[in-house]
C-alpha cells in the first residue's frame, strides 16, 4: 500500500466517471471511503515518486511525498468532511460528482507534497475545483472575482517558489530550507518568503486578498458554503502550517508586518463580523478571523494548539453552514429579522447549532475553551501580551455577536417559521457536537497527539 | 535585460488588473501577467557561453555545457496551467454575458 | 484615483523586485549560473541518462524525473474541460453564427491543410523524446486543426462524444501506466520497459507511452473546449 494511492484512485475514478456519469457519486464515495480506509494501514514517511534517489540531499533527483502525523489528521479531516457533505447533499447536487473527485485528489496531494512547484499544481487543481463548486450559486461576478484573486495568487505563490530555486538550486521543501540555513543572509529570502507567504493567503483567507470570500460565501448553499468554509479552510490552513513550519522563517521587520497583518485580520473579522446584519454574513467574517487567527498561531510556532483550532473550526462551520444555508433556501433570505424563531420548531437542530457556537467561542466544556486556554497560555509565555489582549478583545467582541444572533434564533418573532431538517442532517449535526464535548471534556487525546507532533517535526528537521 | 522585461510584464499585467473594468480586458491583462512570469521563470536557466539546448544525442555528448532544463520543464506545465485557468475564465465571462448582456463590471454594479 | 494608486503599487512593485534580486548575493546575475549548484547538473550524469534513456532532457524531466507534475497538469486540463462543459451545459445544442461566411479558397484549402497539421502534430508528439515538442504541443496542433475545420464551415461539428471517450481512456491509461510502474517495480511511475539505445525512435522506457497519451489527451480537450465555446443554445 502505498502513499500516492491517496491522490491517484480518486484521479482515476474521476477520469472513469466521466463517461459513467450516472455513477459518478458512487465513485465519489467508493473513493473517499477507500482513502479513509487506507490511512489506518500507511506507515509514515517518504515515498520517493519514479524511484529516484532515496536521500533528503541536495541530490535528490524526483518529487518526494511526506506522511508524518500532522499529514495523517489533516488528510482524515479533509476526507471524511468530503464524504459527509457528498452525502448530504447526494440528491441536490449530484452533477457535482467528478468536480468533488478532483477536487479530493488535489487536496490529499497539496497535504502529502514535499516539492514547491508540486504544491503549486496541486493548488492549482484544487482551486479550479473551488472555481467550479462556487458555480453552483450561480453569481457568475462574485465567481470571476474568486478566479482572478485565485491566479494572482498563484502566479506570486510560482514567483516566489521560482526565485528560491534560483538561489539553492533544489524546488524541496527541506532541501531549500536547509541549504538556506548554511549559506544564506535573511536579507536574500524576504522577498520570496512575502510572495509565497501572500500567495497562499489568497485561499487561506488573509489580508490583504480576501475580498473574494464575501462573495462567495454570502449567497451560498448547502453544498457550496460547507465545502469553501471548511473543507477548502481547513486543507490550505494545514497546507500553510506545512510551508511555516518547514520553510518560511519569519524575523525582524518581516515578521512585525506579518503580524501585524494577521492581527488587523483578526480584528476587521470580527468587526465586521459584528456589524452585519445577515446570517451568513455573519459566518463568513468569523471564518476570516478564525483563518488569521490559525495562521497566526504558526507563525509563533503554536504548531499543535492550530492544528486543534483547524479541526474544531472546520467542524463546527460544517454544522453552522449546513444549519444556516438550509434555513435561508427555505426562507429565502438571510437577514436575522427574518430567521427569528428559527429554532423554536426546530429544538433539536437549535441545540446542536447552539453547541457549535459556543465551542467556536470559548465556553468551557467544549473543545474550543480548552483550546484557547492552551494558545493564550503559549502566546503569553512567548512574550506576546499585546497579542493576547487583542485576541482577548476579539474574542470579546465574537461573543457579543454570536450570543446576539443565538438569542434572535431562539425566541420567536412576529412570523412562526415552518422549515424541518432531514434526519441525515441532524445525524451529522449530533456527531459533530458529541466530538466537540467529547474532546472538550476528556482532554488526554489532545495532549498525547502533541508530542507525536513535535517528535516527527524534529526527525524531518535534523534527519 | 531579458530578466527586466520578464518583471515588467508581470507588472503591466498587475496594472491592468487594477485598473481595467471590462472583463475581458482582465482576462487579458492575467495573460500578460502570466507570460511575464513564463519569461523571467525561463531566464533564470541560461548558462552564458552555451548555446546547446538540453537534447543529447548520445553519450559523448554529456559533458559539454548546456543550458539549464529544469525551468524549461516548469515553464511547460505553467503555461497549460494558465490555459486552463483562462478556459475557466472565459466561460465564467460568457455566462456573465448572458445573464447581464454586459462585459463592463461597472455598469453590472449599476444594474444590480 | 484608482488608476493613480494602481500606477505607483505597480511600479513601486518592480522596483521592490528589481533593486532586491540586484542586491541578493544568493540569487545570481543573468546567465551565471553555475550548473554544478543545482540538481540539473544530476540530469546530465551518465547512470542516470542510459536509465531513463531519452535524449531530449526536458521530456526525461517532464515524464521521467517530475513526472507527478506532469499528471498533475494534465489533470487541470482535464478539470478545465470538465468544467467548460458544466458551466455551459444547457447551451451547446447548436453552432453559433459568425460574422463572415467561408469563402471558397478557405473550404478547399483546409482540407489539405488539416491532413498537413495533423501528421505534423504526430510527428511531434512522437518524437518527443528526441527532439523538442513532444505530447502538450502536439495536442495543441491537433486541436488547431479541428478548430481550422470548425472556421472552415459553418456546420461542421466534431463527435463530442468520442472525445470524450478518448479523453477518458487516455487518462485512465496513463493513471494505469504509472500504477504497473507501482506493481512491477518499486514506485510509482517508475520505468519499467527497457530504455533501449539513446536517439532512436523506441527508446526511453514508457516515456513515448506516456507523451503519445498525453497527446491525445490534450488534443480532444481543447478540441471539446472549442466546440463548447462556438455553440448555443437551441433558439426555436
Amino acid at each position: 500500500m502505498n502513499t500516492i494511492l491517496l491522490i491517484v484512485i480518486p484521479l482515476l475514478a474521476a477520469f472513469i466517471a466521466l463517461v459513467a456519469k450516472k455513477g459518478a457519486p458512487y465513485l465519489l464515495l467508493g473513493a473517499g471511503l477507500f482513502n479513509i480506509v487506507l490511512l489506518f494501514f500507511l506507515d509514515t514517511g517518504f515515498t520517493f515518486i519514479g524511484g529516484f534517489d532515496q536521500a533528503m540531499t541536495s541530490d535528490l533527483l524526483g518529487i518526494a511525498l511526506y506522511l508524518d502525523t500532522y499529514a495523517k489528521i489533516a488528510l482524515w479531516l479533509v476526507n471524511t468532511l468530503i464524504v459527509v457533505i457528498a452525502l448530504l447533499n447526494f440528491k441536490a447536487y449530484k452533477q457535482y460528482g467528478s468536480v468533488l473527485l478532483l477536487s479530493m485528489a488535489g487536496l490529499n496531494g497539496l497535504l502529502l507534497t514535499n516539492d514547491l512547484f508540486n504544491f503549486f499544481v496541486f493548488l492549482e487543481i484544487a482551486s479550479i475545483a473551488a472555481y467550479l463548486i462556487t458555480v453552483s450559486n450561480r453569481k457568475f461576478t462574485d465567481t470571476f472575482h474568486y478566479i482572478v484573486m485565485g491566479i494572482l495568487g498563484g502566479s506570486l505563490f510560482l514567483f516566489g517558489v521560482t526565485i528560491l530555486y534560483a538561489m539553492t538550486g533544489s524546488l524541496n521543501m527541506i532541501v531549500i530550507a536547509s541549504e538556506l540555513e548554511t549559506n544564506g543572509q535573511y536579507q536574500d529570502v524576504i522577498l520570496p518568503f512575502i510572495f509565497i507567504f501572500i500567495g497562499l493567503g489568497v485561499e487561506v483567507k488573509l489580508l490583504p486578498f480576501n475580498s473574494w470570500v464575501k462573495g462567495v460565501l454570502a449567497s451560498s448553499n448547502t453544498f457550496s458554503g460547507p465545502m469553501i468554509a471548511s473543507v477548502y479552510a481547513a486543507a490550505m490552513s494545514f497546507a500553510m502550517g506545512r510551508l511555516l513550519t518547514n520553510l518560511l522563517v519569519f524575523e525582524g521587520a518581516l515578521l512585525t508586518v506579518v503580524m501585524t497583518l494577521l492581527i488587523i485580520g483578526v480584528v476587521a473579522g470580527d468587526l465586521m463580523a459584528f456589524s452585519t446584519s445577515k446570517t451568513r454574513e455573519i459566518l463568513l467574517f468569523s471564518s476570516i478571523a478564525q483563518a488569521s487567527l490559525i495562521a497566526l498561531l504558526f507563525v509563533q510556532g503554536i504548531v499543535i494548539w492550530a492544528v486543534y483550532l483547524i479541526i474544531v473550526n472546520a467542524l463546527s462551520k460544517l454544522v453552522m453552514f449546513l444549519v444556516i444555508n438550509k434555513a435561508t433556501h427555505a426562507i429565502g433570505s438571510d437577514e436575522i429579522k427574518r430567521m427569528k424563531g428559527l429554532f423554536v420548531n426546530n429544538k433539536f437542530v437549535g441545540l446542536m447549532f447552539t453547541l457549535a457556537t459556543l465551542s467556536i467561542m470559548g465556553l468551557p466544556l467544549f473543545a474550543g475553551f480548552v483550546i484557547k486556554l492552551n494558545f493564550l497560555t503559549s502566546l503569553a509565555s512567548l512574550g506576546q501580551t499585546m497579542v493576547l489582549i487583542i485576541i482577548l478583545g476579539a474574542s470579546l467582541v465574537e461573543s457579543i455577536y454570536f450570543v446576539r444572533l443565538l438569542v434572535r434564533l431562539w425566541y420567536p418573532g412576529e412570523e412562526t417559521l415552518d422549515m424541518k431538517y432531514s434526519n441525515p442532517f441532524k445525524f451529522v449535526f449530533a456527531a459533530v457536537a458529541l466530538i466537540l464535548l467529547v474532546l472538550g471534556t476528556y482532554t488526554t487525546p489532545l495532549y498525547e497527539l502533541d508530542d507525536n507532533i513535535d517528535q516527527v517535526s524534529e526527525e524531518v528537521i535534523h534527519g | 535585460m531579458i530578466q527586466y522585461a520578464g518583471i515588467a510584464l508581470f507588472v503591466f499585467g498587475i496594472y491592468g488588473l487594477f485598473v481595467n473594468r471590462n472583463v475581458i480586458k482582465i482576462i487579458v491583462s492575467i495573460n500578460v501577467m502570466e507570460i511575464g512570469l513564463n519569461i523571467f521563470i525561463i531566464s533564470i536557466g541560461y548558462v552564458t557561453g552555451s548555446s546547446l539546448a538540453p537534447i543529447v544525442s548520445s553519450t559523448e555528448d554529456l559533458g559539454l555545457v548546456y543550458v539549464d532544463p529544469l525551468p524549461q520543464a516548469l515553464v511547460l506545465t505553467a503555461i497549460v496551467i494558465g490555459v486552463g485557468t483562462t478556459a475557466i475564465a472565459l466561460v465564467v465571462a460568457k455566462m456573465i454575458h448572458s445573464q447581464y448582456h454586459t462585459f463592463d463590471l461597472d455598469e453590472i454594479e449599476e444594474s444590480v | 484615483m484608482k488608476k493613480l494608486v494602481g500606477f505607483v503599487v505597480s511600479l513601486a512593485l518592480a522596483l521592490v523586485i528589481i533593486l532586491t534580486l540586484n542586491e541578493s548575493a544568493l540569487f545570481p546575475a543573468f546567465g551565471e549560473v553555475d550548473l554544478a549548484e543545482r540538481i540539473s547538473s544530476q540530469y546530465f550524469n551518465l547512470a542516470q541518462f542510459e536509465a531513463v534513456g531519452s535524449a531530449n532532457i526536458v521530456t526525461a524531466i517532464l515524464a521521467g524525473y517530475r513526472g507527478l507534475d506532469t499528471l498533475g497538469e494534465v489533470t487541470v486540463l482535464f478539470i478545465s474541460s470538465i468544467g467548460v462543459a458544466f458551466i455551459m451545459a444547457e447551451q451547446t445544442r447548436k453552432r453559433i453564427e459568425l460574422d463572415y461566411k467561408a469563402n471558397f479558397m478557405l473550404r478547399t484549402g483546409s482540407r489539405l491543410i488539416v491532413s498537413l497539421i495533423l501528421v505534423t502534430s504526430f510527428y511531434i508528439i512522437l518524437h518527443g523524446h528526441l527532439s523538442p515538442g513532444g505530447g502538450f504541443p502536439g495536442g495543441t496542433m491537433i486541436a488547431s486543426a479541428i478548430l481550422l475545420l470548425y472556421l472552415a464551415d459553418e456546420e461542421f461539428r466534431s463527435n463530442i462524444r468520442g472525445f470524450k471517450i478518448l479523453e477518458s481512456l487516455a487518462g485512465t491509461f496513463i493513471v494505469v501506466t504509472g500504477l504497473l510502474g507501482l506493481i512491477f517495480a518499486s514506485a510509482f511511475l517508475e520505468n519499467f520497459l527497457p530504455s533501449g539505445t539513446i536517439g532512436e525512435l523506441v527508446s526511453g522506457g514508457i516515456i513515448p507511452i506516456i507523451y503519445i497519451l498525453i497527446g491525445l489527451k490534450v488534443g480532444s480537450e481543447i478540441s471539446g473546449i472549442i466546440d463548447h465555446f462556438l455553440s448555443e443554445e437551441e433558439t426555436v
